[in-house]
C-alpha cells in the first residue's frame, strides 16, 4: 500500500514536471520559433517555412498536456482559448485544430503525415517524430 | 428571400449522406432591470435602458429575462475540397424567441489563404459586430450600445476573405459587397418613427484589415452604402433626394498583456451629419475572474440639440465552468439630448450566463 502511494506520488510529480514537446514529421526541416508555433495553433499561419501546408493537431481539452501547452505556448487559459475560437467558428473565419485523444494518437498522425504538427508530453516522445521545441 | 432559405435548408438536409455535418451553438440567459431613470416623457418612453439598439433590447423598471436572452444554433455541412454550407439560426427573447436565419452562406476555400463566401452574413462594421450574439466570446454583458447603434446588421452578398501572415504578424482581411432590404426595420419602426419603416442599404462595399502581433491587435475598416427609406410606404427625402450615401470608418486597437488588457474602438459614420462613436475598456484577469470597466460615447456633429449619449459600465466575468461564463454589469447612461433623446438617463443592472457548445 505504502509503495503504491509512493509510486502514485512519483507519477504525479513526473507528470507535473514532464513538459511539452512540440513535434513534426522527421522529414520536416522547416524553421520554427515560439511565434510560428503559436500562429499555427491559432489558425493565423497556414503553412510551414518549407512551403507545405501546416495542419495542427490538438489534444482533448481534459488532458493535462493540453492545458500546459495552452498556458506555456499559446499564453491563454482554456476559457480564453475557447472564447477566441468561438469568435472564429460563429463568424465563418476559422475552425480549431482537430483533437487527438492522447499522446499516442498524436504520434500516430504526425509520424505518418508530413503536413502535421502536434504536441505531447516530453516523456512520450519516440523516434518516429522530430521534436522541434520543448516548453 | 423565403425561397433562398428553403433552398438552403434543403441543401443542408439533403447532403447529410455525403457531407460531414457539424453542429455547434451558443446561448445567453440574461436578466436585468432599470434601477432609476428619466425615460423620455415627451416621446412616451418610460425609464428604460436600451441595451441593444438594432434588436431594441429594452430593460425597464420591471425585472425581465426577455430583452437579451438568446439561443443560436450553427449547422455546417462540409462537402470536402474546401466547400461548405453554413446556416446559423438565432432565437431572441426580444422577438418572442421566433427563430430566424441570421447567417446562411456557402463558403469555398480557393487555397490555404483565400476563401470566397456568398449568402446572408453579418455586416462587419464594428469589431464585435459579427459575433455580437456570442456573449461567451467577449468579456462584457454586451458590446457598448452607444457604438453598436446602426439599424442594419446583416447583408446579402459576397465576401472574399484572406487569412495568413506577414512576417511575424497575423493578417486577416476581407472585402464584401451586397445589399440589405429590411422590410420592417425594428429599431426605426418600433423605436424611432413608431411607424412601419422599410430600410434599404444598397451598393454596400466594404473592407476590413485585421493585424495581430503578440499582445497587439489592430483592426481597420471602411464601408460605403446608399440609403433609401420608406415610412408608412412613403419614400423619405433628404435634401430633396430619395437617397443618400453613407461612409463608415472604424479603428479598433486591443492590447493584451496577459492579465491586464485594454480594448478600444473609434468610429465615424458620415451621413447627413458626422456620427462619432468610441469606447475604451480595461480589464484584469484574476484567474477565472475578470473585473472590467468601460466607457462609450456617441455624438452627432452640429450645434444645438443633437443626438449625444454616453455610458459608463463596470462589471465582472467569471468562467465558472469550462464552457460557461457568468457576468454581471452595472450601466449608467447619460442622454444629453432633448429632441434627439433616445431613452433618457438610466442606471441599470444586468446579469447572465453565456455558454457555447
Amino acid at each position: 500500500m505504502k509503495n503504491l502511494i509512493y509510486i502514485a506520488f512519483m507519477l504525479l510529480c513526473a507528470q507535473s514536471y514532464a513538459g511539452v514537446a512540440v513535434i513534426v514529421h522527421p522529414s520536416n526541416s522547416s524553421s520554427f520559433d515560439d511565434s510560428v508555433i503559436n500562429r499555427i495553433f491559432t489558425g493565423k499561419e497556414k503553412s510551414f517555412s518549407n512551403g507545405s501546408k501546416a495542419i495542427p493537431i490538438g489534444q482533448d481539452a481534459g488532458n493535462p498536456v493540453t492545458e500546459e501547452f495552452n498556458t506555456k505556448v499559446l499564453n491563454k487559459s482554456s476559457a480564453q482559448l475557447k472564447a477566441y475560437w468561438s469568435k472564429l467558428i460563429f463568424t465563418g473565419k476559422g475552425t480549431p485544430p482537430k483533437e487527438a485523444a492522447n499522446d499516442a494518437e498524436v504520434i500516430q498522425s504526425v509520424s505518418t503525415n508530413p503536413d502535421t504538427i502536434g504536441f505531447i508530453s516530453s516523456g512520450s516522445v519516440t523516434g518516429d517524430v522530430k521534436v522541434i521545441k520543448e516548453f | 428571400m423565403k425561397l433562398k432559405m428553403t433552398l438552403l435548408i434543403a441543401a443542408l438536409t439533403s447532403m447529410t449522406a455525403q457531407a460531414e455535418i457539424n453542429i455547434s451553438g451558443f446561448a445567453s440567459v440574461n436578466g436585468g432591470k432599470v434601477l432609476s431613470g428619466t425615460g423620455a416623457p415627451h416621446y412616451g418612453v418610460e425609464p428604460s435602458f436600451l441595451a441593444d439598439y438594432p434588436i431594441v433590447s429594452t430593460y425597464t423598471e420591471d425585472f425581465s429575462f426577455s430583452p437579451e436572452s438568446l439561443i443560436g444554433l450553427q449547422v455546417t455541412g462540409d462537402l470536402g475540397d474546401g466547400l461548405s454550407v453554413t446556416g446559423q439560426i438565432v432565437a431572441r427573447g426580444a422577438n418572442d424567441f421566433d427563430a430566424e436565419f441570421e447567417w446562411a452562406y456557402i463558403s469555398y476555400d480557393l487555397n490555404d489563404n483565400w476563401t470566397l463566401q456568398a449568402g446572408k452574413k453579418r455586416l462587419p462594421l464594428f469589431y464585435y459586430s459579427d459575433f455580437y450574439d456570442v456573449g461567451y466570446a467577449y468579456v462584457w454583458m454586451r458590446p457598448p450600445a452607444d457604438n453598436y447603434t446602426w439599424q442594419i446588421f446583416n447583408y446579402e452578398g459576397v465576401n472574399l476573405l484572406y487569412n495568413g501572415s506577414v512576417g511575424d504578424w497575423g493578417l486577416s482581411a476581407n472585402i464584401y459587397t451586397g445589399r440589405e432590404d429590411d422590410t420592417e426595420n425594428k429599431l426605426l419602426s418600433d423605436f424611432f418613427f413608431r411607424a412601419p419603416t422599410r430600410e434599404i442599404w444598397e451598393d454596400i462595399l466594404g473592407g476590413v484589415v485585421n493585424l495581430s502581433h503578440d499582445w497587439l491587435e489592430i483592426r481597420l475598416t471602411h464601408m460605403r452604402y446608399t440609403n433609401k427609406r420608406f415610412i408608412n410606404g412613403e419614400p423619405e427625402q433628404w435634401n430633396g433626394k430619395f437617397e443618400r450615401d453613407g461612409k463608415f470608418y472604424g479603428l479598433a486597437v486591443n492590447a493584451d498583456f496577459g492579465n491586464l488588457f485594454v480594448l478600444s474602438e473609434l468610429n465615424r459614420l458620415e451621413l447627413d451629419a458626422d456620427f462619432d462613436t468610441y469606447m475604451i475598456s480595461v480589464g484584469y484577469r484574476f484567474g477565472e475572474i475578470t473585473p472590467y470597466i468601460m466607457y462609450s460615447d456617441y455624438e452627432q456633429s452640429g450645434d444645438g440639440d443633437v443626438e449625444k449619449h454616453d455610458t459608463t459600465a463596470v462589471g465582472v466575468r467569471w468562467n465558472f465552468h469550462p464552457s460557461a461564463a457568468f457576468k454581471v454589469q452595472y450601466d449608467r447612461v447619460k442622454d444629453d439630448s432633448f429632441d434627439y433623446a433616445v431613452a433618457g438617463d438610466s442606471k441599470a443592472i444586468t446579469f447572465g450566463v453565456d455558454v457555447v457548445f
